[in-house]
Formats: C-alpha cells, structure tokens, sequence
C-alpha cells in the first residue's frame, strides 16, 4: 500500500486520470504474457511526456518505491511482473512517432508505439524495421528495447540491439539521460548497448531513435519436408556454408506441424521436420541463392519442396509459424514455452537429449524453432489436473536449459530471463561474472527500484519456480501470436 | 619500497619483465596472471596502460603509466569452431593473424580495422575501429558475441557467450568496446564470422566538387544492390566515391550496370577501382593532426568539403564515419567545424595532434557523463587503468 501522500504526488505527476489504484483495474496489470506468475501492484500510471514520466520516477526516488515499466505486457519471461509494493508506469499513452528522416534511414519514436506501427510508417517510402517478435502486431517499442526482442528474421538483420542508435531514458535516481547518439561512434561509453536487453532493470526509456532498413527487392519462402530434424538440421548447415544468409530458417517438428495445421491451416506438407527458408535481396541474387538451396534441401532428403507462390501464400506460411505456440493448446491443456539457445551443429545431438529426458518423463515435447541461430522453443507439454504433473513439467524444461548451457549455450536467446529463468542464469554465469553485471546495475540504480528481484538469482531462493505458460488474453482473442 | 620488478617477476617469470622509460613493461602468459598483476597494481595505486601492438597509443590523452601491460603472449586463436561460424581469440592476437587462420575455412571477422598487420584484437576492441566493411556487417558492436575480461581488482569475468543469439544478462562486452581500456582488460574475444564472398568489385566515381558525387552515395545507400563497402574520399584533386559489391558474377554484372546509370545521371563515370583504395584511410594518420567525425550519412559531403577547405583530406566510411587529416596550421579552425558537427548530432574526436597545439580530445561531454563516471569509479574505484585517458577524465 502507499500512503495517500504519495499517491497524491503521483497524481500531481500524471493528473487523475493517469493514475489508477482500483483493486479491480489493477489486476489487469497482475502478469505479463507468462500468465502464471501473478503480482497486483499498488498503483499504476499513465504518463503522457517525458516530462511526467521523469516526475513519477522521482516519486519513486525519493520514497523508494520499486517500479517496472510495461508497453503491452507480452513478455514471456515475467519481465513486467509487478511488485505488489510497487508502481507499475504503462507506457500505453506516449504513443507519438516523433521524427521520420527517410535519407538517414532513422525513425524516432515513443517507448509506447507498437512495433508493426514503425515499419507501417514507413512502408510507403520502400522501408521497415527490422525485428520482427511475433507479438508485432500488439508489442510496444519500449518492451522491445528492454528485452532486446528477435524474432525469425533476425537470422539476417539482427537484433533490436542492431537497431537502436539513440534512447532517451529516466534513470531510477529520477535523472533524465540521453544514451547513443543519432550517428554511430559517439564519444564515452557505449550506455545504449548495456540498456538494451537490460529488462528494465536501468531505468525506464521515453523514446528512442531506431534504424530502418530498405525494403527488399524481392523475398522467396520454400518450404521443405524432411523424414527427421537431424537432416533438415543438416540441410541448414549446408545453406550456412554454402555462405547464403536466408532471411530466416526455421524447423518445425510432426506435432508443431500438426498443431500450427489445426489452427491455421497453412498448408504444411505432413512430415517429421518441415524447414522454412527465406531468402530476400536483389532479385537476380534471391534467384540463384534460392536454386542452390533447393539443391541442398534435395541432397539431404527433402521429398517436397515448394515455394510459397504468392505473397498471400508466403504470409499465411509465417501466420502458421507464428502460431505454433498458441496452436499447442490444442495438442495439450496446459505447456510451457522454454528459449533455449544451442550452437548450431549441436542441433541433433540435443534434439535426441531432449527427446530422451522427455521419455523417461513421459511428458511429450514439441519442438519449434529459429534453426539459423540454434534458437530452440521446446513446448514441454503437461496436464496440471494430474497431481505432480505440472512439477515435473517444470523440472524437464529447466534441465533442457541446463542441457543449452552444457552445450555452449544460453537459456535465453529472446525471451528475456525475468523473473522465470532467474536461478538458471546463475548457472549459466559464475558469480564474479553476475557480480559485474551488478557493478552496472548498481551504477544505474544505487537503490534497487528499477525492476527489482529479476534478471539476477536469488540466493535466499534455493529452487526456481518457473511459470506454466498459459495464453495472454490477447492470445486468446487472436489479437497476437507468440514465438 | 616493494620491488615492483620483483613482485611482477614472481607472477609472470624475470624474464617477460623489463624496464621500459620510467616505467616497468610486464608480459603475462594468461588471464590469471594478468588478474594477478593488477591485483598487485591497484594494491600499490600504479597507473596501467595496456599495449598490443602499440598503433593508436597516442589516441585520447596521454597517459603516463607506471606499468605497461604487454599483450603479445596471448595471441593465439583459441577456437574456430567454424561450423557454428563462431571463434575465441586472444587479445594480442593481431588481426591479420586471426584472419588468417580463419581463412582457412573462408571465413573472416568482417571488419577492416586499421593496420591489421600490427594492430590487435585487444586495442581495435578498445579503440573501435572499423572499416568501410561495417555498411553490411555493422561494427565490433555488432559482432562481438561473448569476451573475457579482467578488471582492476583482479575480476575476471565472462560476459556473453558463444551463440550469436543470447540475451542472457547485460550486453558487458558492448561497454568494453570504444572504453579505450578504462574498464577492464579484454583478455580473449568471441566474434560472430561470415564467410568470406568469393566474387566481388570495387568501383570508383571521381568528381571535382563534392555535390554530385555526394547525391550517388546517398543514391546507392538506398538502391537495390549487395553492397558491402563504401566510402568517401576527399582530397586535393576533388571527390572520390568507392563501392564494393559482393554477389554471385551474374547479378555483379547487372549491379554493375545499375551502378553506371546511377553516376550517369549525374554526367559522372564509373571506373572500376584496385583493391588499394580500401587502404586509403592509413593515408590520413600520418598528417599533423587527425580527426575521427561522426555524422549522418546526409551530412557527409557537406563535411567532407568543410575538411577540404581547411587543406584537410578526408575518408568516411559506412555511411559516416570519417577519418581526417590536416597540416597543423589548420588546427585553430577545427573547434568551429567540431561545433558544426555537434550541431547536426555528431562529433569531433582528436586523435592526434603536435604536442603544442592542445585541443580537446573528446569534444562536448554528453549528458550521460555522471553515469559513466560511476561505472568507471565501479569497475576501477583507484583508476589505475588508463587513468585520464578517455573522456572527461576518466
């Protein structure tokens, strides 16, 4: 609870109607897209400029009051779980795209605007922004920068860390900073490269200076189906060493096939591992690249390959993607959505670890994932009416995260830790390498308010309680789609 | 008094400590013992420069160490694990060694750094050095996956890892480069690689007046072509625009022709270019004084020709990026054209400069100073790395 001096400094910050302290309203705000971690905060405001976020955050300096911000609350990690102690700041009002500049192929924005509205902005000059989450149509630019969202195709253009040149930030000592700089190389230290994929755990953004990329000449989608993910993994190495860089690869598994089928009948040929590949650029470029990789797909035993043939048949392929998570629900009641990372090779060999640690569970697991960049999404699939289920569910997808880690990778390749993988970054880092993350965090938020108890394990917490994934409700009302 | 000879002899072994100036040069052979010379470093307050092949020590302000950190023992390339196009090399690596070891599965770090013959892992990472490459494959911010770094009490720490994509944990090794060593020390690196293309071209459009061949970059920074490098020349005899496609040897031949039109639309011809003037950026730091400017890629011409009116040339890469060199009588006019710059969002660094001529290295401090200070005073609380060498006095 807070006091009613403070909520009235908060209301002097935003005015009354950008605060909300209803039980009822604030639940709305109880969880992100990881719906099973639930927390209702103390109060929740709206603010509408730089200038009021800036005076609610020193709110929250001076009397201490942890805070998370939240664009749509997407997130699959429990980045923008509240503390029931604390603020929760949406940025569902500063929604203003500032500032297009087609020569310099930049875009200032908002942290409040939603991706897809940035690449619709400048659709019409020939350009677009480049990550691509599948939460796009919905997920907010600032959500984006704090997790330093993916998606398919950034196998090719990169990360959201690749895009953003500039931000404008709060900090949590209530000072408002400009990070990065418009042109590249500025002078001191590269503060924009920490704060994104910091998951608000820096401070909170206002806006920031993205780039745009030029729209390509012409994209192709073939789809190819093979008897086994070890061979559709080989013919993705193939592709890589063959020195073509699709736009994005990705394989789905019999039961990810049938799931996506079963939601949106996107036409996939039945088929133990089904590999999409896009290939964009010059047009006389995306010709040959695509020849040679049919070739390759045929020489490690595709039976089928076809392009999608019109842009409405190459959308619908990705519509069924991008499905595939939602789409397990039919499969299973209830699943939980891990994001393990793997170098690419190791692909078969962990694919047969995780089928094995799935049987001797007995749990089925279903396997989507962006094979370009060895980014795997197991779907540990479980029923929680049946007693002790849901915990070794749980347990099964924490030691397929182990296993990336053994492996050389990572428990994270864009979902963000948060508050779900918190004890397995512990694993995947010794102490002196947290230790100096928290020199950072600690030079950015001396006080412990920005985002506080995520991202960094707990060691007053023995176990990881990782959350079941359940639908958003804007998953459920067919409003967004998650990888 | 300790014998610092001694203590350092103790670590690394007699003979890879000597004197050096007033200072003492120390050669560890790994990361603990570079761990354990700081550790003794910051015990006994000594200021640290790190070297590696010593080619841009004269960037930011000078420094005067007590120990100089010698890097050439680790310059091994540890891993090429080239089927997962990833690597792990040692900081005192040089960059031409690393390449080509890495050539030998045709691929590459896909940046052109600056004497890549002397120049190390470790000193292009704290300096941020790239090349005209970085208008495909971005910069070292872009390809540097995971790091080892040693910081001042004697930490070490890994940050990153070695899969391109990973957001697990802060992004450490992003602050580590451009720190001019003011963090930590970069003991190994892991890059992201590319394969390096079998067929490419370089092309050469020359002018008098900066004006036309200004409108073709911008032109071919936004047309249909599979670019990889760029870059804008600026010298006595006029304007020089270089770009070098990669494709297969059809599609170059139709790019090509695509190229040819677009000078022809501004009475301009296309020659095709030797390899050589890739290089050209090397020409410029041997001038009194050199510049590094950043600006946006629609800015670049007019700064360009603000250069060759001060009797200055000029290289800018990557859609803005510009080396510049000057003779030092231009010196007095470049706080002007620095304002300019930072006026259209960019800025101005010093690199070099004759000792009687005094300018400011960094140019305006931004508003994120305070945090960057507490970072340093974090990371290296006795400032024994590099102390006063970057901005602001870090």
């Amino acid at each position: 609870m807070l006091s009613a001096d403070i909520l009235m400094e908060l209301r002097n910050a935003v005015g009354a109607e950008g605060l909300i302290v209803e039980r009822n309203q604030l639940q709305t705000y109880e969880c992100d897209g990881l719906a099973a971690l639930r927390s209702v905060p103390a109060a929740v405001v709206l603010p509408r400029t730089t200038a009021q976020l800036q005076a609610v955050i020193g709110v929250c300096a001076r009397h201490h009051i942890p805070f998370v911000g939240r664009g749509a609350g997407t997130g699959l990690s429990g980045g923008a779980l509240p503390d029931d102690r604390g603020i929760v700041i949406s940025f569902a009002r500063m929604t203003k795209i500032l500032a297009t500049d087609i020569p310099n192929q930049r875009i200032t924005v908002e942290a409040g605007v939603i991706n897809a509205h940035v690449t619709q902005r400048v659709t019409p000059m020939g350009h677009f922004y480049a990550p691509d989450p599948s939460s796009q149509t919905v997920c907010t630019i600032g959500g984006n920068v704090a997790e330093n969202s993916g998606g398919a195709h950034c196998l090719k253009y990169g990360f959201t860390t690749n895009h953003v040149l500039a931000l404008e930030v709060v900090l949590p000592t209530g000072e408002l900073v400009h990070l990065g700089s418009p042109t590249l190389d500025a002078p001191g230290y590269d503060l924009a490269g920490v704060f994104v994929g910091s998951e608000g755990t820096l401070g909170a953004a206002s806006s920031m200076t993205l780039r745009i990329v030029r729209r390509p000449e012409t994209v192709q989608v073939l789809l190819a189906a093979f008897d086994s993910i070890s061979a559709a993994g080989h013919a993705v190495s193939d592709i890589i060493a063959a020195s073509i860089l699709p736009a994005a690869m990705e394989i789905m598994d019999r039961l990810a096939i049938q799931a996506a089928e079963a939601a949106v009948h996107p036409h996939y040929p039945e088929c133990e591992a089904l590999l999409l590949v896009e290939v964009d650029g010059p047009a006389a470029e995306v010709d040959l690249h695509m020849k040679q990789v049919r070739e390759l797909c045929q020489a490690n035993g595709a039976w089928e390959d076809r392009l999608a043939e019109s842009e409405q048949e190459r959308m619908l392929v990705w519509k069924g993607r991008k499905a595939a998570f939602a789409a397990a629900g039919r499969l299973s009641p209830d699943y939980i959505v891990q994001d393990g990372v793997i170098p690419r090779t190791k692909l078969p060999l962990v694919l047969e670890q995780v089928a094995e640690m799935a049987a001797a569970t007995g749990l089925r697991v279903c396997n989507v994932f962006h094979a370009g960049d060895g980014n795997l999404h197991p779907l540990v699939l479980y029923d929680r009416s049946i007693p002790g289920q849901e915990e070794v569910a749980i347990d099964l997808s924490m030691r397929i995260l182990h296993l990336c880690v053994d492996h050389g990778g990572s428990i994270t390749g864009e979902h963000g830790v948060g508050r779900e993988k918190q004890q397995a970054l512990g694993y995947m880092y010794s102490e002196p390498d947290l230790d100096t993350m928290q020199r950072v965090r600690c030079s950015f938020d001396p006080e412990n308010i920005s985002n506080p108890d995520k991202v960094f394990p707990r060691p007053r917490l023995c176990g990881e309680k990782t959350g079941k994934y359940s639908p958003h409700p804007l998953e459920t009302a067919g409003v967004a789609e998650f990888f | 008094m300790l014998d610092m000879s001694g203590a350092l002899a103790a670590i690394v072994g007699p003979e890879y400590v000597r004197g050096l100036g007033g200072a003492v040069a120390v050669a560890p052979g790994n990361t603990e013992e570079i761990a354990a010379v700081l550790r003794l470093a910051q015990e006994n307050h000594l200021a640290v420069v790190e070297c590696g092949g010593g080619t841009k020590q004269g960037w930011g302000y000078p420094v005067a160490p007590a120990l100089v950190l010698e890097m050439h023992r680790l310059s091994t390339l540890r891993e090429h694990t080239w089927q997962d196009m990833t690597c792990t090399v040692e900081a005192g690596c040089t960059w031409a060694a690393m390449q080509s070891g890495l050539a030998q599965h045709g691929q590459f770090v896909a940046v052109d750094p600056l004497w890549p013959d002397r120049a190390t892992v470790g000193g292009i990472v704290a300096t941020n050095d790239s090349g005209a490459l970085r208008q495909r494959y971005g910069g070292l911010r872009d390809l540097i996956i995971g790091m080892t770094i040693v910081l001042a009490d004697g930490t070490i720490a890994h940050t990153g890892g070695k899969v391109v994509k990973n957001v697990a944990g802060y992004d450490l090794h992003k602050l580590m480069i451009g720190a001019f060593g003011t963090l930590g020390v970069v003991t190994s690196v892991n890059f992201r690689l590319h394969s390096i293309p079998r067929f490419m071209q370089s092309f050469t459009v020359s002018a008098k007046s900066v004006e036309p061949v200004g409108r073709v970059m911008l032109a071919m920074l936004h047309a249909q072509l599979s670019t990889v490098a760029i870059q804008l020349r600026g010298g006595v005899d006029g304007f020089d625009l270089d770009i070098q496609l990669a494709s297969l040897p059809e599609v170059l031949a139709t790019q090509a022709g695509a190229l040819e039109m677009l000078a022809q639309s501004e009475g301009l011809r296309l020659r095709a270019a030797a390899d050589e003037v890739w290089n050209a950026r090397q020409g410029q730091l041997s001038a009194d004084v050199v510049c590094k400017g950043t600006m946006l890629p629609s800015e670049i011409a007019r700064f360009a020709a603000r250069v060759r009116g001060l009797s200055g040339e000029s290289v800018t890469q990557a859609g803005g990026i510009m080396i510049a060199g000057f003779p030092a009588a231009a010196a007095g006019q470049l706080p002007q054209l620095r304002r300019e710059l930072e006026e259209a969002s960019g800025s101005w660094m010093v690199l070099k400069q004759p000792a009687e001529t005094k300018l400011d290295c960094w140019g305006t401090l931004p508003d994120s100073l305070p945090l960057m200070r507490e970072i340093k005073r974090r990371f290296d609380p006795e400032r024994i790395l590099n102390p006063g060498r970057f901005l602001g006095g870090i």
